[in-house]
């Protein structure tokens, strides 16, 4: 079979996999699943819509296998069903608002975690053992070890309630409108700084190790040494011979990590009260919104699952010798 | 073994990583000593700055938090300690199994390891912590250590795939050792330092994600631990009223665990790999990491 194409199935299991969690987990839990499912929303829902709110999670009259197949079918026709906090708003049109905030977010945070983190891995690389490439890895390991909850809430008390250099909450002044005005691009910019560092704080790390252990394991490479006797600059072929090469592995980090985008950030989304995607999900958790809990999952490993087919792509492009083996 | 402990002594990092998380064990252990208040109890009033008497000052609820604090020690690294044994336990099994017997259990134990690795970690967790309720700590745990094996067992897999194919391992077969003796007493033994880093890095994975679930409010609130002090520091709004103490105490603390831990792992990774020095498998252990962390 295709290199590709079984990716493709295995993408779709996994998908399917995510799916079957979602729609066996409320039925293995003790007690009447719907009951608990709804209990917190049936004293302020209607019947009527108590009863939309079934049919959306397959609790459909019919055996199991039935309702498993409802379920499915409603899912890959891209029905998430409707929030039980904000009914009849439909799981999708929450998700889509928010989705824009933490793609601009945590898309600029991981790029610039990226390009930070490798020129910080490719330096610690070139001159391994030295001084400074102990205190770029041993500061890069300590910054993935301390927790994001730990990270957001220390910038946020600093720099947002002790030095007042920045918003404390929100993406933008709440007395602005939505306009395409540079007062409120100005606003929004001024409310992503903090969030923003935070982010490239806690992601820049895990890029400077990669890129610096990728990078030591080319430098010992032939055409390394070769470049060097041919006499180039040390700059020369710190970037072009080792840097360029090492960068192809980082790279499909970078697609893994650009596909997380989604899930990412949650902790510091919270913690700063930005209107993304992980904020949706945490006001999901208070309000015990099934729907949307279970929908941010989906839409969560769908993104994982398309970002990990888009470096199989690379990889095919990249290395030929994956085309043709089974 | 006894390389390791001679190893762990000369190596500075691992030195000071031992000797932070031994400390915090250490204080979790002999909180009933170092203070005089019942960390649940009220006694003082409420939001109290630093002082002789309670001298990480009160929460909202005039509880003292150094009480809290080092209570709360106890139930992070039970915590981390047994989540981070059950995801090792779990990881190493399958990986030793998958990469041992090959063909057809390898492939299942694979296809299984790759879909659980391509399903995002926390949003999972959150799912699976919001049905279940007020998750108490050892739920977190178990839950914890069912999902987050798979980067272990991929890792310990590659590695049980080079050992088994060394003259010794050959050796035991040929004269007929059962599979299972061959896996537990030739192969274990020399995937060990992969084991090792694993348990570390889960331990850190571990106590950061169940101080994140309880922060978001998934735990049981009335539980004394680092995140549910987090999660009630945050609810009182202590930030905004000034009360920084409430909220930075157990920040430092987590963060200091972390760097501990982190610490010993990379003290690990020398000790086992002298060729790499600052560098090699722990690499993939802060992906482990950043999967509870970055994507948080």
């Amino acid at each position: 079979m295709p290199f590709l194409l079984r990716r493709i199935l295995f993408y779709l299991a996994a998908f399917v996999a995510a799916a079957t969690i979602n729609f066996f987990l409320p039925r293995l839990m003790p007690g009447d699943p719907v009951a608990l499912m709804f209990s917190s929303a049936a004293s302020e829902l209607p019947p009527e819509s108590l009863e939309a709110l079934k049919l959306t999670f397959g609790f459909v009259d019919g055996p199991l296998w039935k309702q498993y197949l409802t379920y499915l079918s409603s899912i890959f026709t891209g029905d998430l069903g409707v929030s039980v906090k904000y009914f009849p708003l439909p799981v999708t049109d929450l998700l889509g608002r928010a989705l824009l905030w933490t793609v601009g977010l945590v898309g600029t945070a991981t790029l610039v975690s990226f390009v930070l983190g490798s020129f910080l891995g490719m330096v610690a690389a070139w001159r391994r053992g030295s001084r400074l490439d102990v205190v770029l890895s041993v500061s890069a390991i300590f910054a993935t070890s301390i927790p994001a909850v730990v990270t957001s809430l220390v910038a946020l008390f600093v720099f947002g309630f002790t030095l007042g250099w920045f918003p404390t909450g929100y993406a933008h002044d709440p007395a602005l409108d939505p306009s395409f005005s540079l007062a409120f691009f100005a606003s929004v910019a001024h409310h992503a700084i903090l969030p923003l560092i935070t982010l490239c704080f806690v992601l820049t790390g895990g890029f400077t190790v990669t890129m610096r252990n990728n990078m030591i394991n080319l430098l010992g490479q032939d055409y390394v040494v070769m470049a060097r006797a041919k006499g180039l600059s040390d700059r020369r072929v710190m970037v072009w011979y080792a840097a360029r090469n090492a960068l192809l592995p980082t790279v499909s980090s970078l697609a893994i990590a650009l596909g997380t985008v989604l899930g990412g950030s949650l902790v510091t989304e919270v913690v700063f009260n930005y209107p993304g995607l992980g904020n949706t999900l945490y006001q999901a958790i208070l309000a015990r919104d099934y729907p949307v809990i279970q929908g941010q999952l989906l839409v969560m490993t769908a993104a994982m699952l398309v970002s990990n087919f888009i470096v199989d792509v690379s990889y095919v492009l990249l290395d030929p010798r994956l085309k043709g083996s089974g | 073994m006894g390389q390791l402990w001679i190893g762990l002594r000369r190596n500075r990092k691992a030195f000071i990583g031992l000797a932070i998380v031994l400390l915090i064990l250490l204080v979790a252990l002999a909180a009933p000593l170092l203070t005089e208040y019942n960390p649940a109890a009220r006694t003082g009033r409420p939001h109290q700055p630093p002082s002789a008497e309670h001298i990480l000052g009160t929460t909202r609820l005039g509880q003292d938090v150094w009480a809290r604090l080092i209570y709360g020690a106890q139930t992070s690294l039970a915590v981390g300690f047994a989540a981070g044994l059950l995801i090792t336990v779990v990881g190493t099994t399958l990986g030793i199994v998958a990469g041992y017997r090959g063909g057809k259990t390898d492939e299942v134990i694979s296809f299984f390891t790759n879909m659980v690795l391509v399903v995002p970690n926390l949003p999972l967790l959150l799912v699976i912590a919001s049905f279940v309720g007020q998750a108490g700590p050892m739920v977190i745990a178990l839950i914890l250590g069912l999902t987050s094996w798979a980067w272990g067992a991929r890792v310990t897999r590659a590695e049980t795939l080079s050992v088994k194919q060394r003259d010794f391992v050959k050796a035991a077969e040929m004269m007929g050792e059962p599979q299972w003796r061959i896996m537990a007493f030739e192969i274990l033994p020399n995937v060990f330092s992969i084991v090792g880093i694993n348990f570390i890095g889960s331990v850190i994975f571990a106590v950061i994600t169940e101080a994140t679930l309880e922060f978001l409010g998934l735990g049981d609130p009335n539980v004394i631990s680092w995140g549910t002090m987090l999660y009630n520091a945050q609810k009182a709004s202590a930030l905004s009223v000034g009360a920084w103490w409430d909220i930075l105490a157990p920040c430092l603390a987590l963060a200091l665990l972390g760097i501990g831990l982190s610490l010993l792992n990379f003290a690990v990774d020398e000790i086992a790999n002298p060729r790499l020095r600052t560098g090699g498998r722990l690499a993939r252990w802060t992906s482990l990491v950043k999967s509870g962390e970055g994507r948080l």
